[in-house]
């Protein structure tokens, strides 16, 4: 297959919801292969934005390209080859078994009833999240970072080429965060391409190697003169005082004292 | 271990339970020991025995499993597809409309009363399911709501029809809303058997999609599943089958809402094994309290509230016993 070098690109694209509109005339290409880290103040858009990516919002205006497709001409089928997404956060209902619940990330693989590939499929995933141990628990009984493990260990079930996450590490302890970003990293090395919202600009420089920032109804990056985590760049996002401090050639937030 | 042998009794004890049910009833001359009589020295009232066991007996048992199954499996499909423990097609609307149906035609005699049950059924359920509809989507909470409004409008239409009734056509209605297997016969059988079936092996072949829908709409979406499609096939087969169930047994309260959490309490919420669970211990179960309401007294309760006054007890016991993950 022909090697890509935009997973999307978005050209023109607008959404709103009734009186307000949410995204304007987005313009933003995003590079196959990379870690990319969308950020951006509480209400943004940024959960708008990435809904929109995985094709559970439909932008009123512009075209939206996803691995060389037109993203409106692609089935749900087609797409799940092709895009896993993590919601922020998810209930469940019924007490399914973890192992249940990550073989429903191979819905697209299976007409009516999973096979034995399957099955090893999740089994792959779990072990790779670091999850297998918990695979006979009840979903609804694990903890909210456990739950968010298990969902992405259905994304990995579902071996599409971009995941789209939308605050992974929101429901992480300190340790669990490392570790799930880290394993990001290792994915993105054999080859996907990952684009996750993130709160924490910190997580985000330490492990990311692209940023967006949503601002103003757009989608930007800092530019060619400026870093992400520039002080200057990250007033004009923040709208804050703000102090930052060298880490290993970027830098990390400092949260401002009053 | 101790599942599969739950699980495997369950497939294994329908056929000795529907034998056995051959045996029960209140005639005075098909008794069991006049039947085995028949069986082993041939001798007895062999045409009436006969008559008892064939026309009688065995269409009414195999009914009642049919029954009770269908109306298990539908409410388990159900329950999966809105991600909601405490539906079933009856809060859908489908018992008001089906009472609704079969009081009129009860009353009138325009339809025959399982026919115009059955629509009517059909039609409150699919009421319920168009008013909730919104944006090409159909939200849990919207979907109960209009169930509830659709079954107190029909409800309402069904007193009207009972207001305007004689004494003779308002104790029919009563008690075809009660639940009645006692008329059974071959041709109510047959008219149940094709649309059950028919529903049954579309929720039989769906079921793991269950697991899918129940996770929810966008989690259904994403893996490439569409959920608007598959829900409306879903509830067009659970409703086929439960209206069915109900045109020929009249109201059995809250079966369907019971019996799926009975097989979820016994082998988990995997719809993989417990949608054909549920077919075979919901047939089961109401052959069970059918039997005893058949002996326990001279006179025949009525399976609706025969149900009620068992199966009711036995979920509560089931339900302090096991703890199956809903305290969350």
């Amino acid at each position: 297959m022909e090697q890509l070098n935009h997973a999307i690109i978005a050209a023109n694209l607008s959404f709103g919801y009734k009186n307000s509109l949410i995204l304007d005339h987005v313009n933003v290409e995003i590079e196959a292969g990379k870690l990319t880290f969308i950020l951006g103040q509480n209400g943004s858009g940024k959960s708008t934005f990435l809904k929109i990516l995985a094709g559970l919002l439909n932008a009123q205006k512009g075209i939206l390209t996803v691995a060389g497709n037109n993203a409106t001409r692609l089935s749900f089928h087609e797409r799940s080859k092709l895009i896993g997404f993590l919601n922020q956060q998810h209930k469940a209902i019924f007490p399914f078994s973890v192992e249940d619940v990550v073989l429903t990330g191979r819905a697209g693989f299976i007409n009516y009833i999973p096979k034995e590939t399957d099955k090893v499929a999740s089994i792959q995933a779990m072990e790779r999240v670091g999850i297998l141990h918990l695979r006979n628990r009840n979903y609804t009984e694990l903890s909210g970072g456990e739950q968010q493990m298990v969902m992405i260990a259905r994304l990995l079930a579902q071996n599409p080429k971009i995941l789209l996450l939308d605050e992974p590490t929101t429901h992480l302890d300190f340790v669990n965060q490392s570790h799930l970003l880290n394993l990001l990293k290792q994915l993105v090395s054999e080859g996907l391409t990952i684009i996750a919202v993130m709160h924490d600009p910190n997580l985000a420089f330490m492990f990311g190697d692209d940023f967006l920032f949503l601002k103003d109804k757009k989608v930007i990056r800092s530019g060619e003169t400026m870093k992400a985590w520039d002080t200057e760049f990250l007033k004009t996002i923040y709208h804050q005082k703000l102090e930052t401090i060298p880490h290993n050639g970027r830098a990390l937030l400092v949260p401002y004292l009053n | 271990m101790k599942k599969r042998i739950i699980t495997l009794l369950i497939y294994l004890l329908p056929l000795p339970i529907i034998l056995a049910s051959l045996f029960i009833g209140p005639s005075q001359t098909a008794t069991p020991d006049a039947i085995i009589n028949l069986i082993f020295n041939n001798t007895g009232n062999t045409n009436l025995i006969q008559s008892v066991i064939f026309d009688v007996r065995l269409p009414r048992v195999l009914l009642t499993f049919l029954v009770g199954g269908s109306l298990a499996i539908s409410g388990c499909s159900i329950q999966a597809i809105f991600r909601n423990p405490l539906t079933d097609s009856y809060i859908l609307g489908l018992s008001s409309g089906a009472a609704f149906g079969a009081a009129l035609a009860l009353a009138y005699s325009f339809l025959p009363v399982q026919v115009s049950a059955f629509i009517f059924g059909l039609v409150a359920v699919g009421l319920s399911y168009f008013m909730a509809r919104k944006n090409k989507n159909v939200s849990i909470v919207s979907l109960i709501l209009s169930g509830i409004i659709v079954s107190g409008i029909f409800t309402a239409l069904l007193t009207l029809v009972q207001f305007y009734s004689d004494p003779f056509k308002l104790q029919s209605i009563v008690h075809w809303t009660m639940g009645n297997l006692h008329n059974a016969n071959w041709e109510k059988l047959q008219s149940a058997v094709i649309p059950i079936t028919f529903g049954v092996i579309v929720l039989f072949v769906y079921r793991w999609r269950l697991n899918v829908l129940a996770l929810g709409d966008d989690e259904a979406r994403t893996v490439g599943i569409n959920p608007e499609k598959d829900k409306l096939i879903i509830l067009i087969a659970a409703t086929l089958a439960a209206s069915s169930a109900v045109a020929v047994a009249g109201i059995i309260g809250l079966y369907g809402l019971i019996v799926p959490h009975m097989v979820r309490m016994i082998i988990g919420p995997d719809n993989r094994q417990s949608i054909p669970l549920n077919f075979f211990f919901g047939g089961m179960f109401l052959l069970v309290i059918d039997n005893f309401s058949r002996t326990l007294s001279g006179f025949e309760i009525p399976i609706g509230v025969f149900t009620m006054l068992l199966g009711a007890p036995f979920f509560i016991f089931l339900m302090k016993k096991t703890s199956i993950g809903w305290n969350s």
